[in-house]
């Protein structure tokens, strides 16, 4: 297996600074994409449930639950929902930081890692 | 001929307690996930483990991850064994543009001079070299420590290596106990061509005391359990094709089961009996698993001394553990692997604390996401394979002064033998049924 970069954030594309969080409803999201040019646009993104996948998950929040993703330590992320793998985490003595326990039970966050559907 | 006399012989009894939540699924969903949860479950408990283990081995050197290893620096590393099999088989063998002059059809055994061993942790892998880790004898999903050091070549060169050892075993009391005596009985194989239902009938016969004198019968009172390891059933392959049956072909289906119910009914009627699950009986196909429907025994499952068990089978009774399974596991130790007989697998499924190491890469599993329930925690007293060509056995002498009685329990229908183990010492012997008719 590949072993993963040092630098995690180059992953993901970093914050612009003028972007503005979309919270339109998905018929406005459709009409934004397809109005305009006729120049080729890349494909939006797209995922299962067929909205637009344009939020942009960078607040503090999502960025604390990122990074719990991304720990080895805690074993694979895909496939377990966050819970899951917090209260696997817990069981095994990993002393996973208490923090994302109260995210996730709060509930506002989505409940699988952030490959979550998309690998 | 003398009239029976008027005492009446009791059957012994023992206390049972069973250990078998561990493999029951019924609780586990399913959402999707993939084995490297089990793997990393598995993992993390052996690591903690031997990582325990290591400063009583070597504790003048540094434990490191795969990742952090410096070429020439020596160290210990911890993780999962991945042997590299060229003989393999794979799936895209049999897409493969270029068919190779090997058939596809399957040798017995898949070890290959070439094979190589591979470490992997969470952060890496790493190949072995160095001729202290036959790659024959090790397979993918042990464990283990080793001592060595990264060559230019990017390999791990090995010099030492630290298997877990046996789990640690709680002491038995056995010197003050009286002879008591459990029978492990396994492919049966009723149904199939091979067995001779006079041959069980003799079994059940012997075991509930309707032979043989009372000298006999005595010796029979002491019998307190009865285990069927596996295998109880065999349905003709025909029946199985996938096709709608008949209803005389239906009938055909369940006659076997009727069959073993007749007899373990009579069995139940007289003493405790586990009865386990294995690869030829109607149960799920991955390991652990699960016990029999009781609704395949309408006579048997009344009485409360019939019990279905999960495969593998946990259990102690009067406080001796046993433990053991219906022979997947070391089946396919047999495939993959190469020791001098089927005792050594077992004896190394234990130092490696793991009851099927191959699961899940090449024999089926159930995808736990929070534990690897095959790993073995404390030492049983009895460790039990069914379903082996023939009977062996073997005391085992712990580092730590734990003791193990192996069994290799062999298949009813093909040698008409029971294994027969004294509670009091573990000392076991056969119980040979046959047929000899003069000419």
């Amino acid at each position: 297996m590949a072993t993963p970069p040092k630098n995690i954030e180059g992953f993901y594309k970093q914050k612009k600074s003028n972007t503005s969080k979309s919270k339109s409803s998905n018929s406005t999201k459709h009409a934004a994409a397809t109005s305009g040019s006729n120049i080729a646009q890349p494909p939006a993104l797209v995922s299962h449930g067929g909205s637009l996948d344009l939020e942009d998950d960078f607040d503090e929040e999502q960025q604390v639950l990122r990074q719990f993703d991304m720990n080895m330590e805690f074993g694979p992320c895909i496939g377990i929902p966050r819970i899951d793998r917090w209260e696997r985490a817990r069981r095994l003595g990993l002393n996973p930081p208490k923090e994302i326990e109260s995210i996730l039970k709060r509930g506002k966050v989505k409940r699988q890692s952030l490959f979550g559907g998309r690998t | 001929m003398e009239v029976d006399s008027p005492e009446q012989l009791q059957r012994k009894q023992s206390t049972y307690l069973s250990f078998d939540e561990n493999f029951e699924i019924q609780k586990e969903v399913y959402r999707g996930q993939q084995y490297s949860q089990i793997y990393f479950a598995r993992l993390h408990c052996m690591r903690a483990l031997l990582y325990s283990l290591v400063p009583n081995w070597k504790s003048h050197l540094p434990v490191c991850t795969v990742l952090g290893l410096e070429e020439g620096k020596e160290c210990i590393i911890v993780g999962t064994l991945y042997k590299h099999m060229k003989l393999k088989p794979c799936i895209l063998d049999e897409y493969s543009k270029e068919r190779s002059v090997a058939p596809l059809v399957k040798p017995h055994n898949f070890i290959h001079q070439d094979d190589y061993l591979v470490l992997e942790d969470e952060s890496g892998r790493v190949k072995l070299g160095g001729t202290v880790l036959s790659p024959s004898v090790y397979v993918t999903g042990v464990v283990i420590a080793l001592h060595g050091k990264e060559t230019s070549a990017g390999a791990f060169f090995v010099e030492d290596v630290l298997e877990a050892g046996l789990p640690p075993q709680i002491e038995r009391q056995l010197k003050s106990r009286e002879d008591k005596y459990v029978v492990f009985v396994s492919g049966l194989s009723i149904g199939s061509s091979s067995s001779n239902p006079l041959l069980f009938q003799l079994l059940v016969d012997h075991i509930t005391g309707h032979l043989g004198d009372e000298e006999e019968q005595g010796l029979a009172a002491e019998i307190v359990h009865l285990v069927i390891a596996g295998n109880s059933v065999e349905i003709s392959r025909g029946l199985l094709n996938g096709q709608n049956l008949a209803s005389k072909d239906q009938s055909r289906l369940s006659e076997p089961f009727k069959e073993l119910d007749i007899q373990l009914t009579q069995i139940a009627a007289s003493l405790p009996l586990d009865i386990m699950p294995g690869s030829s009986d109607p149960a799920n196909f991955s390991l652990p698993q699960q016990p029999l429907n009781r609704c395949l025994f309408p006579g048997s499952a009344t009485y409360n001394t019939f019990r279905s068990c999960t495969n593998p089978h946990c259990f102690e009774l009067d406080n001796i553990r046993f433990l053991g399974t219906s022979g997947q596991n070391i089946d396919d130790l047999t495939k993959y692997s190469e020791a001098k007989d089927k005792l050594d697998f077992l004896e190394s499924t234990l130092r490696w604390r793991h009851l099927a190491p191959t699961t899940p890469n090449t024999l089926g599993c159930y995808p736990f996401t929070d534990r690897d329930p095959f790993l073995i925690d404390s030492c049983p007293d009895v460790y039990f394979v069914g379903n082996q060509e023939k009977y062996e056995t073997r005391l085992v002498k712990g580092s730590e002064g734990q003791s193990v009685r192996l069994i290799c329990i062999p298949r009813f229908c093909e040698t008409g033998v029971a294994v027969v183990v004294n509670m009091r010492n573990l000392e076991c012997h056969a119980l040979t049924f046959g047929m000899q008719f003069s000419s």
